[in-house]
């Protein structure tokens, strides 16, 4: 075990200290800032209103649900004032314009502005030489649709499975609002959404706030300028439970795929630097010494767990350097990203994502370091290394389908193809997969690994001290599976 | 047998078809200085490598320190052929790094390095890489490295190479100071003047198979001792002189190969008797180099 030790603690030195392991360090945040700034500076995302679809569960039977299915003509309505508000304000004589805030409707559901009434009196009281009146529509593209039977019918226990099955349906439905038996008594609204959107959360706490308000008044007619009517917005607090429950939405897929793809890119930066340690080590007959100190069990076992402590030594700085940039990004990006991380990694999922990596890890590390006992210099290991980096990038070719449908039959049948089930579980992760393919993924991800690090320490005893060319794929993957 | 440092008995090693090492057997005696010779291809580093524990042999025993080698592996130092050093490694972390390996602690390991450089004359070069020496500085950083930890068996698979002769010289002394204090040394070596200088005991292996085992004399007493004679005359008239084998003209010597017990008195005397002046005269017995060559010439790799 000392020897083990010895080895990693010597293979972790010697790849912290390269170059290449700064560099990979600092590439991180510029990695970053690309991902995130080049959708924006070439357009792809842009500030303009984004379309929602969205239902109701109203629990609290005050009729919610339809103050909020009106909220699409409301939002036409309230954009078109706003722009009338604007050209009263701006190319209008005041003293000749009725007040038109008057005219506008006080609930949700309430009747249209007169917009022909409004655009005359526009028209009458504009300066000399203004353009004439003519509104224009703009805000989200909002679309109410009604709530599928299962999640209405879906009591609090099964809710949650519910609501993740319509938001991953057919059915273009991205939000759903839920308000339960008593809101309006200080609860809260749960928002299940796909997008999160702020400004479309903030329309429905604001449109719920304003009906709750309305109502107030009612009951405290005529007291119009009753303060606590005025006060009931604070009531209102609008939560997201996917922020801090697991959920399968697009930022959680987000951070998933990133996670799987850190897990690819990690490995195999890594497994790379541990085969040409170990081509360096044949070719200058290190390993002569070191087969003289301990055995070849021992060396590899010191070997892949070095290249262990670089990755999660590289994971910790990138981690840390995340954190540092999210510190000087906006709080909502930084609570929406650390929201994710939340639910990507959660206490339930944070073992697993650890078996998945390290597992990964593992498997890539244990082929690499074979290939590099059996090859010569790096010429040879490049025959080797070709074909075999085909098969291990499938399934970054792979990941639109998957995340298209994370627990249909393409990602079930990925999940267990052995050395891709670490990536595609990482991947899939977030959306819940049943509980027998967490399992079984689990349990082929440690036979697996198990196999490939004896396999990969057979090879290493065999091959290391000869000169021979290296053996075909074929050969390889022959000795692997007879094991 | 009973001071063993090693014992190998009938051992046979084959990579496939190729026989590597057929049925080798010899011991080597505490505090003695064994010489490995052979042709490229002979078996000797299949052999060292054996006694180290990397490969097993196919047929026969190898016994260490009187156990199986993989109980004292901590005891015995080894030097490969080529520079086993990790490049980017200090002279001194790569010293410290196997005399560890080996089984002493850190700080102990780091203060023995720093003491071996020193002693050596390369206490400056301390902090420097492996890549920033010259060749025969980091010969000797490996030679170092080899025996830190203090071994009791010493193998240095051909230890002179890339060395310049000041450094051979001193690297022979070396090996003889480890060896006065009781180390065990079994080195392997194309170089014969080496192993002239050095060995107790000579072994030559070739094709896998041992030619010779024993010391420096008997292995010249395997050739007839010779006589070299410049003259401006003929010199054939030697072989008929009572003692004389053989007369080879050559250029500017003849060479004359003496049966057992004669000596050159008799060609002295020839040469006088048939007036033929002679310009050089000298004997010697066989150099090492001649007994290889006789021993393994036409199988040399």
């Amino acid at each position: 075990m000392r020897q083990v030790w010895l080895i990693a603690r010597q293979e972790f030195i010697k790849y912290v200290t390269r170059r290449g392991f700064a560099l990979s360090i600092l590439m991180f945040p510029l990695w970053i800032v690309i991902v995130t700034m080049v959708p924006k500076w070439t357009g792809a995302e842009s500030d303009t209103p984004r379309s929602h679809v969205y239902t109701v569960i109203d629990r609290s039977g005050g009729g919610f649900e339809t103050v909020l299915a009106c909220m699409p003509m409301r939002e036409t309505d309230e954009s078109w004032l706003e722009g009338a508000q604007h050209y009263a304000a701006t190319l209008t004589d005041r003293a000749k314009l009725p007040n038109i805030a008057t005219l506008h409707t006080s609930s949700p559901c309430g009747p249209a502005p007169d917009r022909p009434a409004i655009e005359a009196a526009l028209n009458a009281a504009r300066k000399p030489g203004a353009p004439a009146f003519a509104g224009l529509d703009g805000g989200p593209s909002l679309t109410f649709i009604g709530a599928p039977d299962y999640l209405r019918a879906a009591g609090n226990s099964e809710f949650a499975a519910a609501a993740r099955r319509a938001l991953s349906d057919a059915v273009p439905l991205d939000t759903i609002v839920v308000l339960s038996k008593d809101f309006g008594a200080g609860t809260d609204v749960e928002i299940w959404t796909n997008d999160r959107d702020p400004d479309f959360r903030d329309l429905i706490r604001s449109t719920l706030t304003r009906e709750l308000r309305f109502r107030a008044v009612r009951r405290a007619a005529p007291g119009f300028d009753d303060r606590a009517a005025l006060e009931l917005s604070a009531s209102v607090h609008v939560q997201d439970p996917t922020a801090a429950a697991s959920g399968s939405f697009i930022t959680d897929q987000v951070i998933s795929i990133a996670l799987a793809v850190i897990l690819f890119v990690v490995s195999v930066m890594n497994s790379s630097v541990l085969l040409q340690g170990v081509i360096e080590e044949k070719s200058t007959r290190m390993v002569e010494v070191l087969l003289s100190c301990a055995t070849p069990r021992e060396i590899t076992a010191g070997k892949l767990i070095g290249v262990i402590a670089v990755a999660i030594t590289t994971l910790l700085i990138w981690g840390l350097i995340l954190l540092l940039m999210m510190s000087v990004a906006s709080a909502d990006q930084a609570a929406q990203v650390l929201g994710s991380l939340r639910a990507a990694a959660s206490l339930q999922t944070m073992p697993l994502l650890l078996l998945y990596f390290l597992g990964g890890l593992l498997i890539y590390g244990s082929l690499f370091l074979a290939i590099g006992s059996m090859a010569n210099s790096l010429a040879d290991a490049q025959s080797l290394l070709g074909p075999s980096m085909l098969i291990l990038m499938l399934p970054n070719l792979m990941i639109s389908g998957v995340i298209h449908d994370p627990n249909g039959p393409l990602a079930t049948w990925l999940t267990f193809v052995p050395i891709y089930t670490p990536f595609f579980m990482m991947l899939r992760i977030a959306s819940h997969p049943p509980v027998w393919q967490v399992w079984s993924a689990s349990l082929l991800i440690v036979v697996t690994t198990i196999v490939m690090v004896q396999w990969s320490g057979r090879v290493f005893a065999r091959h290391i001290l000869s000169t021979e060319r290296p053996p075909a794929l074929g050969r390889i993957l022959a000795g692997i599976l007879r094991r | 047998m009973t001071d063993s440092i090693v014992e190998l008995s009938h051992v046979t090693k084959r990579f496939g078809d190729f026989t590597a090492v057929s049925d080798l057997s010899f011991a080597l005696e505490r505090g003695s200085i064994l010489g490995f010779l052979g042709p490229n291809g002979a078996g000797k580093t299949t052999t060292l490598r054996m006694m180290l524990g990397i490969l097993a042999p196919d047929e026969g025993s190898i016994r260490v320190l009187g156990r199986d080698i993989s109980e004292v592996r901590n005891r015995i130092g080894y030097l490969p052929e080529e520079r086993g050093l990790y490049k980017r490694m200090r002279a001194d972390a790569a010293i410290a790094y196997i005399a560890t390996l080996k089984g002493m602690d850190r700080a102990p390991a780091f203060a023995r390095a720093r003491e071996l450089l020193q002693g050596f004359g390369l206490g400056d070069f301390a902090q420097v890489r492996i890549e920033g020496l010259s060749k025969g500085m980091a010969q000797k950083v490996q030679v170092l490295a080899a025996i830190a930890h203090n071994p009791e068996f010493v193998i240095l698979d051909e230890p002179f190479s890339g060395l310049d002769p000041v450094n051979q010289s001193e690297l022979e002394s070396f090996i003889r100071r480890e060896a006065q204090s009781g180390k065990t040394i079994l080195f392997s070596t194309h170089t014969m003047q080496h192993a002239e200088r050095l060995c107790d005991r000579l072994i030559v292996l070739a094709k896998g198979r041992k030619r010779f085992e024993g010391t420096l004399d008997e292995a010249r007493s395997l050739l007839p001792r010779r006589a070299r004679l410049a003259a401006d005359g003929d010199l054939a008239f030697l072989a008929s002189v009572p003692g004389v084998a053989a007369v080879t003209p050559g250029t500017p010597y003849w060479t004359v190969d003496l049966k057992e017990g004669a000596d050159g008195r008799e060609l002295l005397a020839a040469c006088f008797r048939n007036g033929v002046p002679l310009s050089h005269f000298d004997t010697a017995p066989p150099g090492l180099h001649d007994v290889f060559v006789s021993l393994v010439g036409g199988e040399a790799a």
